[in-house]
């Protein structure tokens, strides 16, 4: 495995989640726990990808690590999960398979020629790709929060009580 | 019922309308919204039942004796995403359960937290700049191309906050800034550079994705909040559609394909 690539991708995803953070103006306090979030996700997904893991699934496990760590550090810095966990995220996001299917479809309005088949095989390919990703990060930041089954993290408990 | 009671059923029924818009406009869930104003109900002895629209909160407060004092409705301001202002009200919706603060006291709180600043405008666009550099790396991107991801980022989410000040519609807010940010990639690829256009040209108008809008439908789809979540959902779709219309415009004018 290239560790190498991975760990240098995963140090620039941190930044993508930095920058989304100043953009959706998170408290100062969270700013580096982002960049850690984001990096940790961007570690596992493209540690997943090296091992030939499916790029959904990948972001998936990503996605599901940012919003279990979410609830540790909504304890300890005082914020909300989906603080951490919204602009952390966001590195994850598929914006090339998003631009190939916009590209796809705008190229499916044109004449129908001897590749128009390819085309549209690649355009729902990449269009599927797209809206999976985006549904499994969804599923993989809000899981945690429902597993624990309360209504706030306040409420869950990080070690059992030894009382 | 005396006098003082009422008024102050008016007062906390005011408040808490004030705290769910003010969620409801930074981009928190339905069950946030819902559950923070219910925890400052309790605290101060009343049942809130509450009923969340897209632009709209409405509200009725109950006695404990099931009476109905209060019902009132607001709609939200037309504000961006803030989420120095949901962690604020969050905290402050615990130390009022657990300092016993006066309504008085949550109100000025309530409103300190609404006139805190944002970030420095160059520092917002800097780290934002740095966050299209690194997304392009993501991609496979090489220095050259991260370059190009900077100094696009940087123009359009200048167009894009220029606009939002000119009071455009939203949707064509984003417009602008992703017609600025793939005119400035474009130019590049257009000057001969040998660069890889994919990378360069994807990469630069990804500061745009409404990635709040499309997290938050999908919590509140799974939270039963549907119609919330459909709302939501549409509004992402717009906003990428604008991305996209953007980035066709660009493509038009430097004949790429």
């Amino acid at each position: 495995m290239d560790w190498i690539i991975i760990l240098s991708k995963a140090f620039w995803c941190g930044w993508a989640a930095l920058g989304f953070g100043i953009l959706f103006n998170v408290p100062p306090r969270t700013l580096f726990a982002l960049w850690v979030g984001g990096a940790i996700g961007g570690f596992l997904k493209f540690t997943m990808l090296q091992m030939t893991v499916g790029v959904v699934f990948a972001s998936f496990i990503g996605a599901a690590a940012v919003g279990i760590l979410s609830i540790p550090i909504a304890h300890f810095r005082h914020v909300p999960p989906m603080i951490f966990a919204i602009p952390s995220v966001i590195p994850l996001i598929p914006g090339v398979f998003a631009y190939r299917t916009m590209l796809g479809l705008i190229k499916l309005t044109g004449a129908i020629g001897a590749d128009y088949n390819m085309i549209l095989s690649e355009t729902v390919n990449n269009g599927a790709k797209t809206l999976f990703i985006i549904m499994s990060l969804a599923i993989g930041v809000a899981i945690p929060m429902h597993v624990m089954r309360k209504e706030s993290a306040k409420n869950i408990r990080l070690k059992k009580s030894t009382k | 019922m005396d006098q003082n009671k009422i008024s102050e059923t008016k007062e906390l029924g005011s408040l808490l309308l004030d705290v769910g818009v003010s969620l409801l406009s930074s981009g928190a869930s339905c069950s946030r919204i819902r559950i923070t104003m219910k925890r400052l109900a309790t605290t101060y002895d009343h049942e809130a039942h509450i009923s969340i629209a897209p632009k709209s909160i409405s509200l009725t407060l109950n006695d404990e004796d099931d009476n109905l004092l209060f019902n009132g409705m607001r709609s939200t301001p037309a504000q961006g995403v803030n989420f120095k202002t949901i962690s604020g009200i969050s905290r402050l919706s615990w130390d009022a359960v657990e300092n016993d603060l006066s309504l008085q006291q949550v109100r000025d709180e309530l409103n300190r937290l609404l006139s805190l600043p944002h970030y420095p405008r160059i520092i917002i666009l800097i780290f934002v700049s740095l966050a299209g550099a690194a997304f392009c790396f993501s991609f496979g991107g090489k220095p050259p191309e991260m370059i190009i991801a900077f100094g696009a980022t940087f123009c359009g989410l200048f167009i894009r906050q220029e606009a939002i000040k000119k009071k455009f519609n939203p949707y064509i807010c984003v417009f602008f800034g992703s017609l600025v940010a793939s005119l400035f990639a474009g130019a590049f690829i257009k000057a001969g550079l040998n660069i890889n256009f994919e990378h360069a040209f994807a990469t630069s108008v990804l500061f745009l994705i409404p990635g709040v809008p499309l997290i938050n439908s999908f919590t509140d789809l799974i939270d039963g909040n549907i119609l919330n979540g459909i709302v939501r959902g549409i509004n992402a779709l717009m906003f990428s559609m604008a991305i996209a219309f953007g980035l066709l415009i660009a493509m038009l004018i430097y004949h790429l394909n």
